[in-house]
């Protein structure tokens, strides 16, 4: 037997979705509190739209069907309602948008940020991900494979943070402390 | 006179959770969100581009082997003389053979044969091989987003690492934009390059941030999968990684070399539960040995990872089984996380909706690399190489892509795609060094234009396009060819204007 056809319950899932942003764009750009109804309207209507898709085409893959359309179909009213923008003279102030902060450094501290956000962050976050594995309860599989998840999130992090972070030395302790510790324990406890 | 009242103090305005975020922070963060925008994008581009396209893999497959057999139902003993002429057509040293049965998604019969040279070949209803089963641009496009055409362990390291890139870019993504949320409706088009960008790149970033999670997370793991096996062995099995894999698949077969006839598939068949599974795939192991196994997946639908699997020794007794039912969260997770990544689990209307959000994802990785360069041009410190180069890999890499599709087609060999991927990739970096960035943008349009209706010609012309009973070659046809119409249009509309001024001012 095959997979249920996704269409149906997909469209309907699409019109939901559809409807819910419509609401929500309703109540966003507006301070008027009568509008409330808009907003937890517009967020009950994307949350019904993976009901009748988890029903009918399996509770995971209709969630993540769902999920895929909910995105699109926002994306859709977003794109429907642009305005145009006429082109104004150069303003002679600055942009109001936040501008990338220009802090002094130095080839050394440049070099030390990389090798923080590359490999001493993937090497800590690996030391996060096989502690988990080790040391938090539950079926061997299901550790093994969260503890995989939490290496590219928890690297990822670390990418964030120490790209970011004008204190690279406490950066540098923070996450070699947390690879020593955490490999540490995992080797000490062991996978069982 | 009476003294003017004192105004009553404006109460303080509550102001939501991202905009509490301090302006410093901000701003230190978009300098990390700059940084590794910038160092990784052309790899990002790359990736997301190609996984776009690799969402389609079944469908391009089937439409470079249109002129093959198409099944909707493979008997057991068609699969067993399309194994036994597999077997033979593939030369010596076979250790391993896959099948895939013909599915709604995939009618056909694929063999794999890993042989002293691998190789690929389709059969048809009664299982004899039949010509046609070449796909090596399905081939080139699916190996240069797993792994960038670069040896299997380095190239999908480095896509895993792009992913945690990506991911890491959409966790300071966020934090950077205090008014994200707030402006989630916005988008005005016009005006400032850098404005109008900026509300695209933020919007895509804002809606499809599930989406852009999914994907970077699973293919950062995908990617990673390798590494973090090797570590977890070395840390805590001794460096076994072996003892790794044996926790998710069955254990392989007792080694016995001694040549044997080619394993019987059809007792094996016999044993196989009549459950409204429905079978998928057949891996064999050492298929001309005694110590030959094959395991038999069988899927479950409606399930994400609802695969039942059946491995058999040569004498057809089952010595190991596993039912998608008793799934572990651990087993499901790794299970489902493929067909998650690449779009593979909702039909038609989910790779649609995959391809739109994958290509939106490639846009956000141009569209940042464009806000810099427009944010430098608006200061006064415009970069002009950096504009070039930039131009050359957003135009030059849909065109290699193209270009590797008629090489595919025409010469039907994954070496040729790849080796005319690169010639135009290089052809657009080396033009970069003279042309100006909007000389090369049109240029990598029309480029880009031309390649893709060449596609559809050639395979017109090679591939039995106009003769193919499979309608996925027809639409595959048909978008190649309003894709190239879409990309001459503005150039086209363009050159009209600019022959009579009249008709563009009215």
């Amino acid at each position: 037997m095959e997979d249920s056809a996704p269409l149906i319950p997909a469209l309907l899932a699409l019109v939901g979705a559809g409807t819910g942003a419509w609401m929500l764009r309703k109540s966003w750009g507006s301070k008027d509190k009568a509008n409330r109804g808009w907003l937890v309207g517009g967020w009950l209507l994307i949350a019904a739209s993976f009901i009748r898709p988890m029903l009918a085409l399996g509770s995971v893959r209709g969630f993540f069907i769902a999920l895929a359309l909910v995105s699109t179909a926002a994306l859709g009213v977003v794109a429907a309602n642009y305005t145009v923008r006429q082109a104004k003279a150069r303003a002679a102030r600055e942009s109001l948008a936040p501008e990338p902060s220009n802090r002094a450094t130095t080839k050394g501290r440049e070099t030390l940020r990389w090798l923080l956000a590359g490999p001493i962050g993937m090497i800590a976050a690996m030391g996060v991900g096989i502690a988990w594995a080790a040391l938090v309860p539950g079926e061997q599989q299901t550790r093994l494979v969260v503890g995989g998840l939490i290496v590219p999130v928890a690297w990822g992090a670390c990418m964030a943070w120490t790209l970011a972070d004008n204190r690279i030395l406490r950066a540098t302790a923070v996450l070699t402390g947390v690879a020593l510790i955490s490999f540490t324990a995992a080797i000490v406890k062991g996978f069982a | 006179m009476t003294a003017a009242t004192p105004k009553p103090p404006r109460p303080a305005k509550k102001k939501d959770l991202m905009s509490r975020i301090p302006a410093g922070f901000v701003r230190a963060v978009l300098r990390g969100h700059s940084s590794l925008g910038l160092a990784f994008a052309a790899l990002i581009y790359l990736i997301c581009l190609s996984g776009s396209i690799a969402v389609f893999a079944h469908e391009f497959q089937r439409w470079e082997s249109a002129a093959a057999p198409q099944l909707t139902e493979a008997s057991p003993d068609a699969v067993q003389t399309a194994f036994e002429g597999a077997i033979a057509a593939g030369g010596p040293g076979v250790e391993h053979v896959y099948i895939t049965l013909p599915t709604s998604d995939f009618p056909r019969l694929l063999l794999y044969v890993d042989a002293d040279e691998d190789r690929q070949f389709l059969a048809d209803a009664q299982g004899k091989i039949a010509p046609g089963g070449e796909a090596a641009w399905t081939e080139f496009i699916t190996r240069l987003h797993i792994n960038l055409h670069l040896p299997r362990t380095w190239g999908g390291f480095l896509v895993g690492l792009i992913g945690v890139a990506l991911l890491s870019s959409l966790i300071s993504g966020i934090l950077a934009h205090p008014r994200i949320f707030r402006d989630a409706f916005h988008l005005r088009l016009g005006g400032s390059q850098r404005l109008q960008e900026a509300d695209l790149h933020n919007r895509l970033g804002v809606w499809a941030l599930p989406f852009h999670i999914l994907i970077s997370l699973s293919g950062a793991f995908l990617g990673l999968t390798t590494i973090i096996v090797g570590v977890l062995g070395m840390a805590m099995f001794n460096g076994d990684v072996n003892k790794v894999y044996a926790l998710f698949i069955p254990a392989p077969p007792v080694d016995d070399p001694r040549p044997a006839p080619v394993l019987d598939l059809r007792p094996m068949y016999a044993k196989l539960p009549q459950d409204g599974g429905r079978l998928t795939y057949i891996f064999t192991e050492h298929p001309t040995e005694m110590g030959g196994a094959a395991l038999f997946n069988v899927e479950q639908p409606n399930r994400m990872a609802g695969v039942d699997s059946y491995a058999f020794r040569r004498d057809a007794s089952i010595y190991s089984q596993q039912k998608a039912v008793d799934n572990n969260l651990g087993e499901d997770l790794l299970g489902g996380m493929g067909q998650l990544h690449f779009g593979w689990f909702g039909g038609g209307i989910v790779k649609i909706v995959y391809f739109a959000l994958g290509l939106g994802l490639t846009y956000l990785a141009a569209s940042g690399v464009n806000i810099w360069l427009a944010r430098r041009r608006d200061k006064g410190r415009p970069a002009p190489g950096w504009e070039r180069a930039w131009a050359a890999t957003v135009w030059g890499q849909p065109a290699g892509i193209a270009a590797a599709a008629v090489a595919g087609l025409a010469l039907a060999s994954a070496p040729a795609a790849i080796g005319a991927w690169l010639a135009v990739s290089l052809l657009f970096l080396a033009a970069a060094i003279r042309l100006p960035a909007t000389r090369l943008s049109t240029l990598g349009r029309i480029a880009t234009a031309a390649l893709t209706l060449a596609a559809a010609a050639t395979h017109f012309a090679l591939r039995g396009g106009l003769n193919s009973a499979d309608p996925v070659a027809w639409i595959v046809n048909l978008s190649l060819i309003a894709a190239g119409a879409a990309l001459l249009l503005p150039e086209l509309r363009m050159r009209r204007n600019k022959a009579d001024p009249a008709t563009a001012a009215a």
